[in-house]
Order: C-alpha cells, then sequence, then structure tokens
C-alpha cells in the first residue's frame, strides 16, 4: 500500500469566492485575518476527513484479511500449546543420592533423574553427568564392577567427560569386586577419599566436578562378607556456574553449531566435544567413480544405543561413496540421545513407536522401516539396511556398485550382503572375491524394491508373532531357493556387545575375530561370474583344479591342510540328504567358524580359506558336487558329541546374531 | 460570542488534526519498517502501471537461489499464462532480450516458485543469506505424509512452503515432494497458531490452499524479461494440471480405527489377491492413460480406499469409473492389447454403459460410464439372463487426484457422498455378500431392454 500524502492540488469549493478573497485582501487586513482563519478551518476540516476515511479503509482491508487468513489458512490444531521451560536462573542446585542393596536414586533438585529398585538389574556402580552450568543430566550409565572388565569401560567412559561436569556416582547391591587399582585411582583423582578402599558390598555416594571441587561422599561399610553395608543417603549442595565458562568456543560456522547442540545436551562422545583439538563431524570421503549406488537409500536401524550409533555413523560417513541425503536413522522409541546423535551428524532421523515386544518388536520396527524407506524414496529400487552396531568398511559402497547390477538382472538372487557368516581372520584371505550362498546373512544388506512390496511386506510376521524378522526371511517360504551374493572378507563388523540376543562372551566366541576390510577401492574380480549358471562353471572349474586332500587325516588338525598358499584344496565329508549338517557342524565347530546354525553353503559346497589356500568343502552324496570325488575317497564322517546334541543349538541359533 | 465559537472549533479542529497527523505517522513508520527501508529505483517499468519493484525482487530472489544452487521453476499461473502465449518466440530466442518488461513487472502481492525436494540440502545458509539481502521469510511446515500412513512413526515435519519477502512483494516457494506413484506432491498451507497471519496476504496465494499432485515436469531455461529461470516446458500442460490438482490423502488414521475393529485379513488368498488387484489398477490405469481417458476409483474400490487406504480382499473385482464424454472406441482394443480381454459389454454408449475385462486369475476390471445429469450423475447396470436395466444414481461430483497402491488416481473429491450413495450410512461395516442388482442403495430399477437390441447391449465373450 502506498503512504498515504495530502493532496497538495485540493481546491476550495468555489472558485469565485477564492477569486474575492483575493479582491479583499488587498483591501482589507482584517478580512485577510478572516480568510486566513477559514483557510485553515478548511484545510483541516479536508485533513479530518481524509484520514478518517483512511483509518476507515485500512481497518477494513485488515479486518477482511484476517477473517480470509482464518478461513483457508488456520491449522486445524488450534490448541497447540508451547512449552514453556521455566527460566531457572537458580545457582545452586540440591542433590540427593541414595546407594543401597535394592534401590538406588539421584534426585536434582527435587527431580528425580535416577531410580532403579529392579530386582537382579543395574548392579554396580550408577554414573550420572551433569551439565555444570544447567544441571541437566547429560549421560546416565551403569557399569556393573561385580563382572570383569566392566571397570575398564567406566574408565573409559570417566576419561571422556569433559572438566568442568558434575558426576555422581551411587553403587547398587555390589560394584567392587572387580573394581580394579586403575578404576579406583581414577576415582580418587576426581577427589574421591573413599574409592581407594572401597570393599565386598559397601554403599557409596559421591558427587564431584570433574578436575575441580568435592561436593560430598559417604561411604558405609559392609560388616561382613554375607550382609549389605547400610544405605547411605547423600545430600549435598552444587553450585552452577555461568554458561559460558561450560561451552567451549569453536569458531561460528555451521558444522560447529550442530556441535555446541549437541555437546551442551548429552556427554560421553570425547574428543567431538573436545574444546581444544575437536574431531570433524563431517567427513568428504572421496566419491566414488562411477557409483551406481549413489541415490540407493541407506536405512540405519537403531535402538536405544546412541554410543553404537554415533561409531556407526562415524564409520557410514567416511566410506568412500557414500550420500549422507539418501541416508534416514530409524529409531525404535522415543529415545532423545540417538537422535541427538543424528542430529550431529546433520542426517534425518525418524522415531518410531514401540509395538510388541522382544524379537516382534524389532520385526516391526524393521517393516516400518522398509516401508517409510520406500515410501521417502519413490524412485529407488533397492535399499541398504544396515543396523547401529556395524562398523561400515571404507569400501562398503564400491562393493555394492560394483554387484548390484547382478541383483537387479538376475532373478535368482536375494540379497546382497556385506557380512560373511564364516569370514573370520584365519578363514577369509580375499578381498576381492564374492560368493553365492543359500543363506541370508543380513548385517549390512541390500534389498530388492520388488521383493519387499510384493513378497515381504504383504505377509511380514504381525505383532502378535513373536519372530526374527531375519530368521523369518531366511525360511524357505520366504527365500524360496534364492541366495545371496556375499564377499568372502566382510564389508561390515560387527562390534555389539549389548542386544536382545547379544552379550560379551557370545560375541567373543562369534563376532569378534571377524575378518574386515579395510582397503579402499578393491576391484572385484569375478563379478560377472556370479550369475546362476555361470557360478556353475565357476565352481566346476574350481573343483576340476582343486587338489583332494589327504582324507585319512583328522580335518581339524593344522596339518590336514599343507603349508603353501595360494593353491585350491578340496575335501569331501558326508551329508546323506540336502538337511544333514551332522558333520559340517562338527567340522565348524573345530574350524572355530560359525556353527550354531548352518551358514555360506551353496549346494551342500562351502568355501573358505585355510592358511591362505582356498579350501573346499563338499559334502557327499547330497551335493551335486559329489561327482568329482574320486572313487578311492571315502567321505569324513564326524559324530557329534553325544549329550550336546540338539539341546545347546536350539537355543543359541535362535538368539543368533540380530541384536 | 461568535468569535469565542470560532476560536474553540478552531482549536478543537487542530487537536483532531494533530491527533491525526500522530496517526499518520504511526502508519508511515509501520508501513516504512515493512518495506524494510528498501527503495528501488524506477530503472524498469517505466511505463504507468507497471512495477519494478516485483521484478527487483524475483532478480534478487532468482540471485539467492543461485548462489546455493538450488534448481527453483516458475509456476506462477499469472505469468505462465502470458509466456504461454509467446512460448514460441520464447523458445526460438532463448537469449534474445525482450523489448520491454512483459511478464515480472505486472504488479502483484506474489511470484511463485517451485522446488524440488530431493534436489537441495535444506541448508540453513540460505536463509542468512537471504535476511543478509534483506528478505524477510517465513517457513511453513507440516507433518510429512509419506510417512503418515504408517501407524507408528512420529509423523516427522517437513517444509511446505517458504515465503521470503522484500518491500511490498513476495516470493511464494512451494516446495515438491516425489512420491510413491510416481508423481510430484504439494502440501497445503496451513498457518500455526503463532504465526503472523499478516505477513503476506494469505489469501491471494495460487497454491497451498488446497494440497495438489502434479506430473514431475520437463523444464526448460527460458530468458523472460532479462531474467533467467526454468519453466515447464509446456506452459499450458502445467496451467491445465493446476486447475485440477487438488489431492486428497488416504483418511489413515480412520482406516486405522476401521482396523482396529475389523482385523485386515492377512491370509495367503488375501495377500494374494491384493497383489493381483493391485497389477491390474496399474495395468488399467497404463492403458487409460496412454488413451487420455480420465477415470477413478469407483464402487468396491473406492469403498476400499476410502474406508481402509487399501483393497478390500473379499472384493472380487477392481472398478472404474469414466464419464460417458470421455468414452472412446480404442478402450477395449487398447486393453486386449494389453492382455485383458472383453469379458462382457452391457449397454450401448447413448445409455447404461458397462465393460468389464478379464484380468490375471479371475479378477475381473470393471469400467463403469458415468452420465451427467442436471442434478446427479448415473450409471447403468444390466442383469444379462433377463435383459433388466437398473439404474445407480450419484450426486454431483468433482474428481480429485489421490495415492492408492503406488499409483495416482482420481476419486470423487466429494467421496464421503458418492460412498453413501452406493453404499448407504452403513458402509463402514464390512459386509460379504453383495448384490449389486439390490444392496446399493442408490440403485433403481430402470426398465428392460428391448429384445431386438439385446445382441447388442448384452454381449458376454
Amino acid at each position: 500500500m502506498d503512504e498515504w500524502k495530502p493532496n497538495p492540488a485540493i481546491k476550495p469549493h468555489k472558485k469565485r469566492s477564492w477569486y474575492l478573497a483575493w479582491k479583499y485582501k488587498l483591501m482589507n487586513q482584517r478580512t485577510l485575518r478572516k480568510l486566513c482563519q477559514t483557510g485553515a478551518v478548511l484545510f483541516l476540516l479536508v485533513t479530518v476527513i481524509v484520514n478518517i476515511k483512511l483509518i476507515l479503509d485500512t481497518r477494513r482491508a485488515a479486518y477482511e484479511e484476517e477473517e480470509e487468513s482464518a478461513q483457508d489458512y488456520d491449522d486445524e490444531l488450534l490448541n497447540v500449546e508451547v512449552p514453556r521451560h521455566p527460566v531457572s536462573n537458580k545457582k545452586v542446585l540440591d542433590v540427593e543420592v541414595y546407594s543401597s542393596r535394592s534401590k538406588v536414586y539421584v534426585a536434582v533438585d527435587g527431580t528425580t533423574v535416577l531410580e532403579d529398585e529392579a530386582r537382579e538389574q543395574g548392579r554396580g556402580i550408577h554414573v550420572i553427568v551433569l551439565n555444570q552450568a544447567t544441571g541437566h543430566v547429560m549421560a546416565k550409565r551403569v557399569f556393573d564392577t561385580y563382572s570383569p572388565h566392566e571397570d575398564e569401560a567406566m574408565v573409559l567412559f570417566l576419561n571422556m567427560v569433559a572438566r568442568g561436569r558434575i558426576l555422581i556416582f551411587t553403587i547398587k547391591d555390589e560394584g567392587s569386586f572387580h573394581l580394579k587399582d586403575t578404576a579406583k585411582n581414577v576415582l580418587k583423582s576426581l577427589g574421591s577419599q573413599v574409592a581407594p578402599f572401597l570393599s565386598w558390598r559397601d554403599m557409596w555416594t559421591f558427587v564431584g566436578k570433574k578436575g575441580g571441587e568435592v561436593y560430598g561422599e559417604k561411604h558405609a561399610k559392609s560388616p561382613a562378607l554375607s550382609t549389605w553395608g547400610d544405605p547411605v543417603l547423600l545430600k549435598t549442595e552444587v553450585h552452577l556456574t555461568s554458561m559460558e565458562d561450560a561451552e567451549c568456543h569453536w569458531p561460528d560456522t555451521e558444522l560447529n553449531r550442530r556441535r555446541k547442540r549437541f555437546c551442551s545436551k548429552v556427554e560421553g562422545y570425547g574428543s567431538v566435544c573436545s574444546c581444544k583439538d575437536p574431531t570433524p563431524i563431517e567427513f568428504n570421503p572421496e566419491p566414488l567413480k562411477d557409483n551406481k549406488v549413489f541415490d540407493v537409500p541407506v536405512a540405519v536401524i537403531a535402538g536405544n544405543r546412541p554410543n553404537y550409533l554415533y561409531r556407526m555413523l562415524r564409520s557410514l560417513l567416511s566410506a568412500q561413496g557414500v550420500n549422507p541425503q539418501m541416508i534416514t536413522v530409524f529409531i525404535d522409541g522415543y529415545y532423545e540421545e540417538p537422535m541427538d546423535v543424528v542430529e550431529l551428524f546433520g542426517l534425518s532421523g525418524i522415531q518410531h513407536t514401540p509395538i510388541s515386544i522382544k524379537n516382534a518388536r524389532v520385526s516391526q520396527h524393521y517393516k516400518a522401516s522398509l516401508t517409510a524407506t520406500f515410501n521417502l524414496f519413490p524412485d529407488a529400487k533397492f535399499a541398504v539396511v544396515l543396523e547401529e552396531d556395524l562398523d561400515i568398511s571404507v569400501d562398503f559402497f564400491s562393493f555394492l556398485s560394483q554387484s548390484i547390477h547382478l541383483l537387479e538382472e538376475d532373478e535368482s538372487l536375494y540379497c546382497i550382503s556385506a557380512w560373511n557368516d564364516q569370514g573370520y581372520e584365519h578363514t577369509a584371505e580375499d578381498p576381492s572375491l564374492l560368493y553365492r550362498v543359500e543363506t541370508m546373512p543380513g548385517l549390512g544388506w541390500v534389498l530388492r524394491k520388488s521383493l519387499y512390496k510384493d513378497e515381504l511386506e504383504p505377509k511380514w510376521p504381525t505383532p502378535e508373532k513373536l519372530w526374527d524378522w531375519d530368521m523369518w526371511m531366511r525360511m524357505p517360504e520366504q527365500r524360496k531357493g534364492r541366495e545371496c551374493i556375499i564377499p568372502d572378507i566382510s564389508r561390515s563388523y560387527h562390534f555389539g556387545i549389548v542386544g536382545l540376543n547379544m552379550n560379551g562372551y557370545f560375541h567373543e566366541a562369534y563376532f569378534k575375530k571377524h575378518k574386515f576390510n579395510t582397503v579402499p577401492n578393491v576391484q572385484l574380480k569375478n563379478v560377472e561370474s556370479l550369475r546362476k549358471d555361470a557360478y556353475e562353471t565357476e565352481i566346476h572349474r574350481l573343483l576340476g583344479e582343486a587338489e583332494v586332500l589327504d582324507h585319512s587325516k583328522n580335518p581339524c588338525e593344522d596339518s590336514f591342510v599343507p603349508d603353501t598358499e595360494g593353491r585350491v584344496y578340496v575335501m569331501f565329508i558326508r551329508m546323506e540328504q540336502e538337511a544333514d549338517f551332522t558333520t559340517w557342524t562338527q567340522l565348524a565347530k573345530c574350524l572355530h567358524i560359525w556353527d550354531l546354525d548352518v551358514r555360506g553353503n551353496h549346494k551342500g559346497l562351502w568355501r573358505l580359506f585355510r592358511k591362505k589356500n582356498h579350501f573346499l568343502v563338499v559334502g557327499v552324496p547330497a551335493s551335486p558336487y559329489s561327482s568329482k570325488k574320486p572313487s578311492s575317497v571315502t567321505p569324513i564322517y564326524m559324530e557329534p558329541p553325544a549329550k550336546e546334541e540338539g539341546a545347546v543349538a536350539v537355543p543359541v541359533v535362535a538368539a543368533a546374531e540380530q541384536t | 460570542m461568535q468569535k469565542i465559537n470560532k476560536n474553540v472549533v478552531l482549536a478543537l479542529l487542530s487537536l483532531t488534526s494533530l491527533v491525526f497527523l500522530l496517526f499518520q505517522l504511526y502508519y508511515y513508520k509501520f508501513y516504512l519498517s515493512q518495506k524494510n527501508g528498501a527503495v528501488f529505483s524506477k530503472v524498469r517499468g517505466s511505463q504507468s502501471g507497471q512495477d519494478s519493484t516485483r521484478w527487483h525482487v524475483v532478480r534478487k530472489f532468482l540471485g539467492l537461489i543461485a548462489s546455493h544452487n538450488i534448481p527453483v521453476y516458475l509456476i506462477d499461473p499469472l505469468i505462465l499464462g502470458l509466456v504461454d502465449k509467446d512460448i514460441e518466440q520464447i523458445r526460438s530466442s532463448p537469449d534474445g532480450p525482450s523489448p520491454e518488461c512483459k511478464y515480472f513487472c505486472a504488479p502483484r502481492d506474489f511470484t511463485t516458485f517451485a522446488l524440488l525436494d530431493k534436489t537441495w540440502k535444506h541448508e540453513v545458509g540460505l536463509f542468512r543469506t537471504a535476511e543478509k539481502m534483506g528478505f524477510q521469510w517465513l517457513k511453513i511446515i507440516n507433518k510429512d505424509p509419506r510417512l503418515d500412513g504408517m501407524d507408528d512413526l512420529s509423523g516427522i515435519e517437513i517444509p511446505l512452503h517458504y515465503i521470503f519477502k522484500l518491500a511490498s512483494h513476495a516470493i511464494h516457494l512451494v516446495v515438491f515432494y516425489e512420491r510413491s506413484g510416481n508423481y510430484l506432491w504439494h502440501g497445503p498451507l496451513r498457518l500455526k497458531q503463532h504465526m503472523d497471519r499478516k505477513f503476506v496476504p494469505f489469501r491471494k496465494l495460487h497454491f497451498g490452499r488446497y494440497p495438489g499432485a502434479y506430473e514431475k515436469p520437463q523444464l526448460l531455461l527460458v530468458s523472460i524479461d532479462d531474467l533467467k529461470v526454468q519453466i515447464p516446458k509446456n506452459p499450458s500442460n502445467f496451467l491445465e494440471e493446476v486447475s485440477h490438482a487438488r489431492f486428497l490423502e488416504c483418511r489413515y488414521r480412520e482406516a486405522r480405527a476401521f482396523l482396529q475393529l475389523y482385523p485386515d485379513d492377512a491370509s495367503l488368498d488375501a495377500v494374494e489377491f491384493r497383489k493381483k488387484a493391485k497389477s491390474l489398477l496399474h495395468l488399467a490405469a497404463l492403458t487409460l492413460n496412454n488413451l487420455g481417458v480420465k477415470f477413478w476409483l469407483s464402487s468396491g474400490t473406492c469403498l476400499g480406499w476410502y474406508r481402509q487406504c487399501n483393497v478390500i480382499p473379499h472384493s472380487k473385482d477392481v472398478d472404474l469409473g469414466v464419464f460417458i464424454r470421455d468414452y472412446k472406441a480404442d478402450i477395449i482394443p487398447a486393453f486386449q492389447k494389453a492382455g485383458l480381454p472383453l469379458k462382457h459389454k452391457f449397454g450401448k454408449v447413448e445409455d447404461s454403459l458397462e465393460l468389464s475385462f478379464q484380468g490375471e486369475g479371475d479378477i475381473k476390471l470393471d469400467i463403469f460410464f458415468f452420465y451427467e445429469e442436471d442434478d446427479h450423475i448415473w450409471n447403468g447396470g444390466t442383469q444379462a439372463k433377463s435383459g433388466k436395466k437398473f439404474k445407480y444414481l450419484f450426486p454431483k461430483f468433482t474428481l480429485c487426484w489421490t495415492e492408492f497402491v503406488e499409483l495416482k488416481v482420481h476419486v470423487p473429491c466429494e467421496t464421503l457422498q458418492y460412498v453413501e450413495a452406493n453404499y448407504g450410512p452403513d458402509w463402514k461395516v464390512p459386509v460379504k455378500t453383495w448384490d449389486w442388482k439390490s444392496s446399493p442403495s442408490n440403485v433403481q430399477y430402470n426398465g428392460v431392454w428391448p429384445v431386438d437390441e439385446w445382441d447388442d447391449v448384452i454381449q458376454i465373450y
């Protein structure tokens, strides 16, 4: 709207009177004055009228606008209330910490920030980190220092906490049995007087600032081995510092703004929040030439293990050929910290209301994540599915880029997976080698959209079925005889130790020694020979040139395979029908590879490496390759140890993998 | 006496005018602040009635987005209308200077641009630069409809519209999203409570009253009024789309409530039927779209969309509606060519036409032709053995786009009336036995075909 200006060209009503007045003016001063007065009055009147009009106009316009915009453009949700945070400029926090055999709690300014009275859970030292300026909880951990190695994890965590943060410790049940001197010394360096002398079933609470003052400590000694120390309750005050002191002064860039938001909220991520020399959060790995998977969406399936997610995303974003815009992190539940991690890296994250329990919950989360992925990227023909507890190899996308066309063209393929179930340090050798296997390994894999939309999604197990999604996908009704392509050396590494089906022992036995490719830009060598028919030709060629091993020796012994390099050897084991894996399981057991169920087979053939030689195992007579067996050779039969049969396998198999 | 009066009047008037003067100052200040102090010299548009401000704002905006490598394209219906008239000329001289400011100088409140979401990375930097350039901006976000259909994903919010305002002109940037079904979607513009309702005259916007669905446009870089902009390659097609772009989202929440009440049939048969029905619908849509025949989901298929956002597993066919004015003789051969032989043909073009095609695995594709009257629309039915005619009446309706089984299709915008006409007020209750002659609540007996016409109006293959 133009601003209003009084019109200077307004003319008096009568031209004639104007003229007369002019005449009068010359004659009479008095008339002149009168004339001026009339003029002024007239002018004022005009101003008043114009102004009134202006006001009416603008008011009407404004009213109309309001009415109009109200009609069509109002959000239907009118009662959205903006949550108001009470602005507290209090300088002192009241902290209460309680330690006892069956219960611990921590209250900050009357708000309970930790309460654990669950039976047979939460044993050990609980640690809470508060922001020294706001008093917000930045991290909550529990270290079961009754068990071995947990104290190391605690030391690692405490070292990562920034100086100046407020640390709160409390013991539930028992926290000293495996609390070694290193850990005790760290606690001592934080100002604890009692820590060096903590002993069996003592109760202990401690509040202090990292690298600064101690706000309070209480301790109750256990009087006897069979009893616990009395519960202790520590009440203390913590003085807050100014916001300025609690933050680092990084240069003001977009990245650092994200970093700042992250670092003022959570703790325990180490150098990413270091004031002096923070680790980068943007990686810019080399782009891949002719990247066939640049436009393939990547779904990261996550739960509430933010530290895992942090490690996983770092490796993913460092992989060559990664396209951050295609990555979506799906978080199972409304957890804040994983979302903070996602935002730190500038990725998009979606939270998912948990449905059902345990395995079915994971399964429903997978379904929702996959459906959402294909909804968000309707053009995509594939999706890469990753989990939060995987390290991603630097050539992960290069590996997929070179092989993905097979998934598009070969109908007999079910998936491409980055994981070789049998690829351990001592059984995998060749980063450029790929296999076809009848099992579906998961742990970093590519899913075809048509497979998902036409077959899997409509039949996906419903929430009341407590099934593992991966077990379900491996069932013959779903797999329909199709195979997956896997590399000899895995392009992902499963580092998760805590999980639904995972524990430290299990991880150590089956995952820790898995081989993981660290060489960039590996050129895959036999990609075309992985097509259905070409692969058979390849296998026959391989069996043709393979040397038959001495079947009179014990296959578990190292000497079974000669001390050579780069040769191809074959052995034959007994396998009565397609589902007879008795001997294979025993062999897998003694070779220290995956033996909990059958993995990595292709028509009764297993391929792995021993002593840097390609080592083929053929099941006779079930395998079609049995014809390659010289008639003089008797297939090796290994008997399962009598008592273990069945009993062990079943529960553990279900727990295998998927954590 | 007279003198005093005069003085009083004078004083009173002076006072009022002083008050008004203050008012004026206040208003002046108000508008000044809105204009953001930007004053443009009149370089362009020397002719009266032209608005060089607009041209300048557009130029600045194009500079802004170019500096951030964001590919936007012009979708302003008024400008595209003008461009369309001169399209040949503009195409032939892509760099030729236009003699006068013809397109960007008509005084308007808005110029509208489109942005494909996947072509940019939501950088905050853009808005910082915009602010530095003097733009005020407003972002309108709302739930992501691509995730709305899913029970339990927290609807993340996505930007749907941006408005950049400079001086008296505003740029409306509509964000388009790709959705399953190979089409582009833009959201409605809804202001949240705390938003500035007077930021711009929202009522005058061309986009945003309803969500809209569009084909993916091919773009053309042109130079008009000395500005290089991308426009849809075929502006008249695009303008035609604009007028019928209204999009209806499936009623996911109601569908969920329905599924709570009547759990979905997850049997293998149901899965199999749905799969077949989906591919039949895709094939039918492809065939009809190639012929340029407009169609919509009708009867049971429409009910399935409206009630449960899915194919009803116990329905035995796929039903489509077509206005008789869109009828083409090519329809039957085209379907036959697509592998769907004609199963039966009832009625004739003048009356009660209905075609059925045999899909794969016992699924039937029914195409009902609709006849428009002054106050209602109807389609006909024929009983083969008796030659009886039936008439199904519907209140008048228009067509909207929606997404159904990964397909962009039409449904009647007034879906509830349509469904209620067909299935009565109890349409929410699933019925497994359905007689097309008596169950519909809008069926009317319509006489019998004359026996001598039977060969023509009742054809069964």
